[in-house]
């Protein structure tokens, strides 16, 4: 998890994710942030995310992701 | 069937009292029988074109539940999935693409290779681009298993042919869009009225605002050489001809479908307070643009080839340049698709790609940006920072608009110069709004202008502060709202342009 953070402040600083659960909702992260952070997740976890994964319910909050990280590390 | 048109007031009107009328199991039924009527006053032949969409879609769908269901290897189930998405994408787009562009790559070839092969005389079928990219969407959902397939058929027909949407959107979610389509409404006098109100507010943004502005966009940038100093009033006026237009289109078709009980996702959110171009694609037909990032954008970002060239950018430029360009490659071929969707022209290639590349070099300069603010001191939430980024955009795009409306990309280019090179506003006066209509009369339609967007202007500032006029007023006496919508009414015919003279909606040709 504490590896997520720091890519998520990597990539968009200025954000509360710890605590926020509307980053998609509220604009923090638009497409672009979603993308890098997408290649990051690959590239640290090696997990593979599909389109179908790219909905706001996995990229709300920093919690969210880290469950979609997590699934997808089951799966593979 | 003109939707400014005493017919479709009729047909919209029969529409409405025989759906309140009989039994309410029915009225998914009689919804789908006024949306293939209309649709075939376009044209019976165009009927073939909607009902292959609507086949074609509906079976990829049910072949693609048959296979999630029935094959118990994954690895199979996934490839034969992918033959059946495949082959549903290009039996649909390969429609569009013959109807759309056959006659753009003849003349290219022709130009090209100096041959002389003979253009065909193809009529592009009613709303074909937005249906099309409706029912392929749902291809996609079902594929990625965020809808589950649609098993009646008519049911089907109905969610790719509804009315009021076909024409020129809003581009449609089977996941939001069916379940209201099909279930049972009740009258509500409120609802109606609601309904009526935007549908009211929708024709006066078409015929007041962009109807008007339309008449000296026309004259401007059909004699470039004599209203040379009028090019910065075309563009402007074009700038309020567009989005009156395509937004009060919006309102007519989301008011019709609020009357039968069915509300459509938003196509407008105030673009031109957009700070940003990424900003005003949220802002700016929002469903072409949600619909090119869901399924163009994400999957051409995350195939594998661009996987591969995300490996190969980072060890070359290092990891956040590396993991940026891959990005900035996709958003470049989504707006060179957008360009291609909006027509079959150069122009509206140039005018995709130049979108797309300000969003790119946006995208690689982002950390850049943090970095100089930071430098500068710049607040970000500073009202004078806010309104910089507000009117730079309106520049932006205000320059795209020039590519978009111009005949070809030398005359937009020869406008812009204009633009900065010559201003005689005093011409405009000079431009003839009806057939031997004086300088009073123009200038009249002028003040009418105006004042329209003095209106409009109003109406987005308190919207853009969190306030819904049209909750405001539905709280008045309902002697005030009806002189608010008699106003409206009466401005229609009072103020705006005849309809026999301007012709429909611009995104109708799309």
């Amino acid at each position: 998890m504490e590896q997520l953070l720091e890519i998520l402040e990597d990539i968009q600083p200025d954000a509360d994710y710890e605590n926020c659960e509307t980053l998609i909702d509220d604009g923090i992260l638009d497409s672009f942030a979603i993308l890098s952070i997408v290649s990051e997740l690959e590239d640290a976890f090696g997990v593979s995310v599909t389109p179908a994964e790219i909905v706001p319910e996995n990229f709300n909050s920093a919690k969210a992701l880290w469950a979609m990280v997590c699934r997808l590390k089951e799966e593979a | 069937m003109s939707l400014i048109s005493m017919k479709f007031v009729v047909f919209v009107a029969a529409a409405v009292f025989g759906y309140y009328v009989i039994p309410k199991r029915f009225q998914w039924v009689w919804l789908l029988l006024f949306s293939y009527i209309y649709y075939a006053s376009s044209g019976v032949k165009f009927l073939f074109f909607l009902l292959f969409s609507t086949l074609t879609t509906y079976g990829a769908g049910r072949l693609l539940y048959a296979v999630r269901t029935s094959c118990t290897d994954k690895k199979k189930a996934r490839f034969y999935g992918r033959i059946i998405v495949v082959c549903g994408l290009f039996l649909n787009f390969g429609m569009l693409a013959v109807m759309k562009y056959t006659n753009f790559v003849i003349l290219n070839i022709n130009a090209v290779f100096g041959t002389q092969i003979d253009l065909f005389s193809l009529l592009l079928p009613l709303g074909i681009s937005f249906y099309t990219f409706q029912s392929t969407g749902y291809v996609l959902d079902v594929y990625w298993g965020k809808c589950e397939p649609e098993r009646n058929v008519l049911r089907f027909a109905l969610f790719v042919s509804f009315f009021p949407q076909i024409l020129q959107g809003p581009i449609g979610r089977f996941h939001r869009l069916a379940g209201q389509l099909y279930a049972e409404h009740t009258f509500d006098f409120q609802r109606i009225e609601r309904g009526l109100e935007l549908i009211l507010w929708g024709f006066f943004k078409k015929m007041v605002l962009a109807d008007n502005a339309g008449v000296f966009v026309s004259a401007i940038f059909s004699d470039t050489q004599n209203y040379a100093g009028l090019s910065i009033f075309g563009v402007l006026g074009y700038s309020i001809q567009l989005y009156g237009d395509f937004s009060g289109g919006m309102d007519v078709v989301q008011g019709i479908s609020n009357l039968f009980g069915i509300t459509l996702d938003d196509n407008f959110k105030r673009p031109y307070f957009a700070r940003s171009i990424t900003d005003f694609w949220h802002r700016w037909h929002i469903t072409l643009g949600t619909w090119m990032k869901d399924y163009v954008f994400y999957p051409v970002s995350l195939s594998g080839w661009m996987n591969r060239f995300s490996r190969f950018a980072k060890k070359r430029f290092g990891k956040s340049i590396g993991r940026t360009l891959p990005i900035c490659l996709a958003n470049l071929i989504v707006f060179l698709v957008v360009g291609i969707w909006h027509g079959a022209a150069w122009k509206f290639i140039v005018y995709g790609l130049y979108n797309g590349i300000i969003i790119a070099v946006s995208g690689l300069l982002a950390g850049q940006y943090r970095s100089w603010k930071k430098a500068l001191h710049i607040n970000s939430s500073a009202w004078w920072y806010q309104l910089f980024q507000l009117l730079r955009t309106f520049l932006l795009v205000n320059i795209s608009w020039f590519f978009d409306r111009a005949d070809s990309v030398p005359q937009a280019l020869e406008m812009m110069r204009n633009a900065v090179t010559t201003f005689t506003p005093s011409e405009l006066l000079s431009i003839p709004v009806q057939q031997n209509g004086s300088t009073a009369m123009t200038a009249a339609v002028l003040v009418i202008l105006a004042a329209g967007c003095l209106m409009l202007f109003c109406v987005s500032v308190l919207q853009e502060r969190g306030i819904c006029v049209r909750e405001v007023l539905a709280k008045r006496p309902l002697v005030l709202r009806l002189a608010v919508y008699l106003a409206l009414f009466f401005a229609l015919p009072c103020l705006g342009q005849p309809p026999s003279l301007t012709g429909g909606f611009i995104y109708a040709q799309f």
